[in-house]
């Protein structure tokens, strides 16, 4: 199934997602108007999420963006973890 | 450092950015000085950042009928319509070294820049964090920045005229949305410097000239022929398919 959500994040940018998925998330795009640096990066938030369930909370969504951010050394600019997850969920739901 | 400023150049939309990314390769070598660059779109272009869909963001077949040039930018943030008239775009390129290493107080530092050649201009602004400076509370300049390997790129338009009928026409806006209501909404949160005070276009080019100079050592200066060749090879890249329409 596919699905695609676009939510304003408080005091930040607009995130669309769009979302390819059966029981586990096969395909994800992240697009908007935010800032992600170094810009290369986004492929690696986005791969983060492939594979995770569908049915997976938001802190397991959350949870895995933050890791890569971290691993990484990813700054996110008008834009978030938990923002992600929220759109990737709404997208699904 | 003395920095390079580059009087304002017009350019079409490709070349625009394949410039500012020809200047960031060479500050990054060491062979070109921090460099401030002011120029046109010509013709009148959309620009989109980087992470947003070109086919969902622009009305591409419009824009072909309009002869105007869609690019994806090297930086994030939004689509921005550049109208020829309607605009002041300008980059700073320089090393990481000489700003704040936090993003958001780059973005402040030279945002000043801007806001002091409004000042000049007879405007109050003031900065509008993220990346935004307002006058009168509506936004009249948006900003975005890129680091790479160490040199700061960020690059901005000052709005100079405003033409949001035109602008709906180019960005992809459902019909019924192109309403009068809509359009004002848009009047209620953007302004642009005719709004503002009458003057000519070249008189903002001159105020913010001074304002992006003031308190800098500076000297003018021209794009090297190597920044030029480079620029023209990098134009293969932001006129092709596979860039603008990646996502």
């Amino acid at each position: 199934m596919d699905g695609i959500y676009k939510l304003k994040v408080h005091g930040g940018k607009l995130v669309i997602v769009k979302i390819g998925y059966s029981d586990r998330i096969e395909r994800i795009q992240i697009l908007g108007d935010f800032f992600i640096h170094p810009e290369e990066s986004l492929g690696l938030i986005e791969a983060s999420l492939v594979g995770l369930p569908a049915r997976s909370t938001r802190e397991k969504l959350s949870g895995a963006v933050r890791e890569v951010a971290e691993m990484e050394g990813i700054e996110m600019i008008g834009i978030t973890p938990d923002a992600i997850a929220e759109a990737a969920l709404l997208a699904m739901a | 450092m003395t920095w390079r400023i580059v009087g304002i150049e017009e350019h079409d939309a490709y070349m625009n950015m394949s410039i500012d990314e020809a200047i960031l390769e060479h500050v990054k070598s060491g062979v070109a000085q921090p460099t401030i660059r002011f120029y046109r779109w010509s013709p009148s272009a959309v620009s989109i950042g980087r992470f947003q869909s070109m086919r969902d963001e622009v009305n591409v077949d419009r824009c072909v009928e309009l002869g105007v040039t869609a690019v994806r930018r090297i930086t994030g943030g939004g689509a921005v319509y550049h109208d020829y008239s309607g605009e002041l775009t300008y980059s700073v390129i320089a090393p990481q070294s000489m700003f704040p290493k936090g993003i958001r107080e780059s973005y402040e530092v030279i945002c000043g820049w801007i806001i002091k050649g409004l000042g000049n201009a007879g405007i109050d602004a003031s900065f509008a964090p993220i990346n935004d400076i307002t006058a009168g509370g509506k936004k009249i300049s948006g900003n975005a920045q890129t680091r790479k390997d160490g040199v700061l790129l960020q690059h901005g338009t000052i709005l100079y005229s405003l033409d949001v009928s035109r602008m709906f026409s180019v960005l992809n806006v459902s019909a019924e949305k192109i309403s009068d209501k809509m359009i004002k909404s848009v009047e209620e949160r953007v302004t642009c410097v005719l709004t503002q005070r009458q003057m000519s276009y070249d008189a903002l080019y001159s105020n913010m000239l001074k304002g992006f100079c003031e308190g800098k050592e500076w000297e003018a200066g021209n794009l090297s022929g190597d920044e030029l060749d480079r620029a023209a090879q990098l134009r293969g890249t932001y006129s092709s398919d596979a860039w603008n329409f990646y996502r």
